[in-house]
């Protein structure tokens, strides 16, 4: 991997390297969560808020965990911190707690941080990683807000929960629905690869060498994809 | 080596993670739980907006009424309770709160299945209400089985409420009666009400054991109980009442039913099943109702007939009516099957039938019910040699 600065490495996750429309990552929150504004401001928080602390407490300890345990490693300090945010907005923001119900836990699971551990934080210094986990959860902060703005004020006729006019009066139901949110992700991610002119995604640390399973795959799924074809 | 360092940096980032949750546990839980117990007190403010310092009643130590799944006591002596009532469905949550002077200060449904949605509306119709007015309060016509089990756990939150301050649950008018009975004839297995073919003067009702072992006879707002044969048992009785008691069981032993050939009537009404004469000449006449199981091919929601039996004098005044079976709706149209119902056509007549309250949320049951009963009239003109089919529709 080559060595970027510091601002590269801030701003690549907000459009040309952004977890949902050019990664792909953390699908399953995204569109459960960009009914409304409010929840997918929410979510893009507190997946924000574990993505630093993990990236940090991984590079923190790259060099103590050995190769073969890191998997499980990163799972218990993503865990850990999921956990600690269910903790704080249980207490502080019962609300919100609510709102988010079991999306909550499943942060847990969500690719992105998984992939950034392994990815970035698991290779980089500290500060690096801590950069990459506050690009890449503006860029998830922003990819939420942008899904549920459009959903919220078409499906809903409001933004978050401000009743808009002749939008609260002319609603497209299916847009908070599963099918609404399947559209409007399609459509952003053709906008974005669009306005990065398709280079976002020919980047190598998106292909196998970016890979969260390369040290065991060897490009085999790659090969097989070529003789599929 | 290479295992034991694995083993390690695994179990040390594990034991630092556990130190930062418990940690965090340390922090948020005092919080969590007042934000809790903050909620639970908002719920309950809903029924009992004056209430202060609510506090979880232990409802092992007390014997409330079964629909009661939760109650809170409050400084000023009210009470919170919580029920589970049955409406058209079961699981119809209901929060009751009761003041220390055994008010309704509010009731609202929390959770329901229901159809229509009057339970979110009939919290409204019981505030203010105590264990002495709440059996008056009406329940909503087309939604009797929802705002009848609403009111129903109203009542087991004033009676929990007085159970909670020390007192003993009020009991219902058929509660009271169903013990006096019993009280009267111990013996008895339950009591099953005589059906009256003759009118028995002085005496309020007849009551038959229902394993044999004799009659319960109300005169005077008394309950007098005699054996099988007659004989009174009861004590504490002037000579007046024994008399009108012992006659009247007499009468009711006397009573043989004579089958009536109604083949043999032309136009005898079509609805009229069998038909019997005592001795006085009184009809007894057993009779098919087209409720809402039958009733032409619109509705079919039994394919049964309503089954009725009345006694009736010769000059058609009913002496006693009584459903004998009926498949009719549940919450609806079975109401046919209550005494309240049948008892209201007793010393009615062609003329005056029709002032009976009908079955409510169930006009076609009523319906059913009231031609079947005009044909009772139709009948005994015709049992008596008249020729007038006329209904008294």
């Amino acid at each position: 991997m080559k060595q970027q600065n510091n601002l590269s490495i801030l701003l690549k996750g907000i459009l040309r390297e952004n977890p949902v429309f050019v990664l792909i990552l953390g699908t399953c929150p995204t569109l459960a969560t960009t009914t409304s504004v409010v929840s997918a401001i929410g979510m893009g928080l507190a997946t924000m808020a574990v993505l630093i602390c993990s990236n940090i407490f991984i590079s923190l300890l790259r060099k103590l965990i050995p190769d073969e345990v890191r998997i499980p490693c990163y799972i218990v300090v993503i865990a850990g911190f999921v956990t600690l945010v269910q903790m704080f907005m249980h207490a502080y923001l019962p609300a919100m707690y609510e709102m988010l119900g079991v999306y909550l836990a499943l942060i847990t699971v969500n690719c992105i941080i998984l992939g950034r551990a392994e990815m970035f934080a698991g290779k980089n210094t500290v500060g690096k990683a801590a950069l990459d986990g506050i690009g890449m959860g503006i860029g998830f902060v922003l990819a939420l807000l942008s899904i549920s703005t459009i959903r919220e004020v078409l499906g809903n006729g409001s933004f978050a929960g401000i009743a808009l006019p002749f939008f609260s009066t002319h609603k497209i139901s299916v847009m908070t629905q599963a099918p609404g949110g399947m559209l409007v992700y399609g459509i952003m991610i053709a906008v974005v690869n669009k306005i990065t002119n398709g280079k976002a995604i020919k980047k190598k640390e998106f292909s196998c060498a970016g890979c969260p399973t390369a040290s065991t795959c060897h490009g085999g799924c790659a090969t097989e994809a070529k003789e599929d074809k | 080596m290479k295992y034991i360092k694995c083993i390690l940096s695994l179990t040390l980032i594990c034991a630092v993670i556990a130190v930062m949750l418990a940690a965090a546990n340390y922090i948020t839980a005092p919080v969590i739980a007042q934000n809790e117990s903050s909620a639970a007190n908002d719920a309950l403010l809903v029924v009992m907006p004056d209430g202060t310092d609510f506090t979880a009643v232990d409802l092992a130590e007390y014997e409330l009424p079964a629909s009661v799944v939760e109650a809170y006591t409050e400084a000023s002596g009210g009470v919170v309770v919580k029920l589970n009532a049955t409406g058209l469905s079961p699981n119809m949550i209901i929060m009751v709160g009761v003041s220390a002077d055994g008010t309704v200060t509010g009731a609202t449904c929390i959770s329901s299945e229901e159809t229509y949605g009057y339970e979110k509306t009939y919290g409204e119709n019981v505030t203010g209400a105590t264990i002495d007015t709440i059996d008056t309060i009406d329940t909503v016509s087309g939604a009797t089985k929802t705002t009848g089990g609403y009111r129903s756990a109203v009542r087991d939150a004033l009676n929990a409420a007085i159970i909670l301050g020390g007192g003993e649950a009020a009991k219902t008018e058929e509660e009271i009666f169903a013990e006096n009975l019993a009280a009267a004839l111990p013996e008895a297995d339950g009591f099953t009400s005589v059906f009256m073919l003759d009118t028995i003067e002085g005496i309020e009702g007849a009551y038959s054991a229902n394993n044999g072992v004799g009659y319960v006879i109300c005169v005077n707002d008394k309950f007098i109980a005699t054996d099988a044969n007659g004989k009174v048992i009861s004590e504490g009785i002037t000579t007046e009442e024994k008399a009108v008691a012992t006659s009247a069981v007499a009468t009711i032993l006397s009573w043989v039913l004579t089958p009536v050939d109604i083949t043999a009537y032309a136009d005898m009404p079509e609805a009229v099943l069998a038909a019997y004469i005592t001795e006085s000449g009184n009809y007894v006449l057993e009779l098919k109702a087209s409720g809402y199981g039958i009733n032409g091919d619109k509705y079919s929601k039994s394919g049964e007939y309503i089954y009725i039996k009345v006694s009736v004098t010769p000059a058609g005044k009913i002496i006693a009516c009584e459903t004998t079976s009926q498949k009719e709706t549940d919450g609806f149209g079975a109401a046919c099957g209550e005494p309240s119902f049948y008892s209201q056509f007793n010393g009615k007549t062609a003329d005056t039938y029709g002032e009976v309250d009908g079955v409510s949320g169930a006009t076609v049951t009523t319906k059913g019910y009231m031609t079947a009963i005009s044909r009772v009239f139709e009948a005994v003109t015709v049992l008596t040699g008249g020729a007038n089919n006329e209904t008294a529709e």
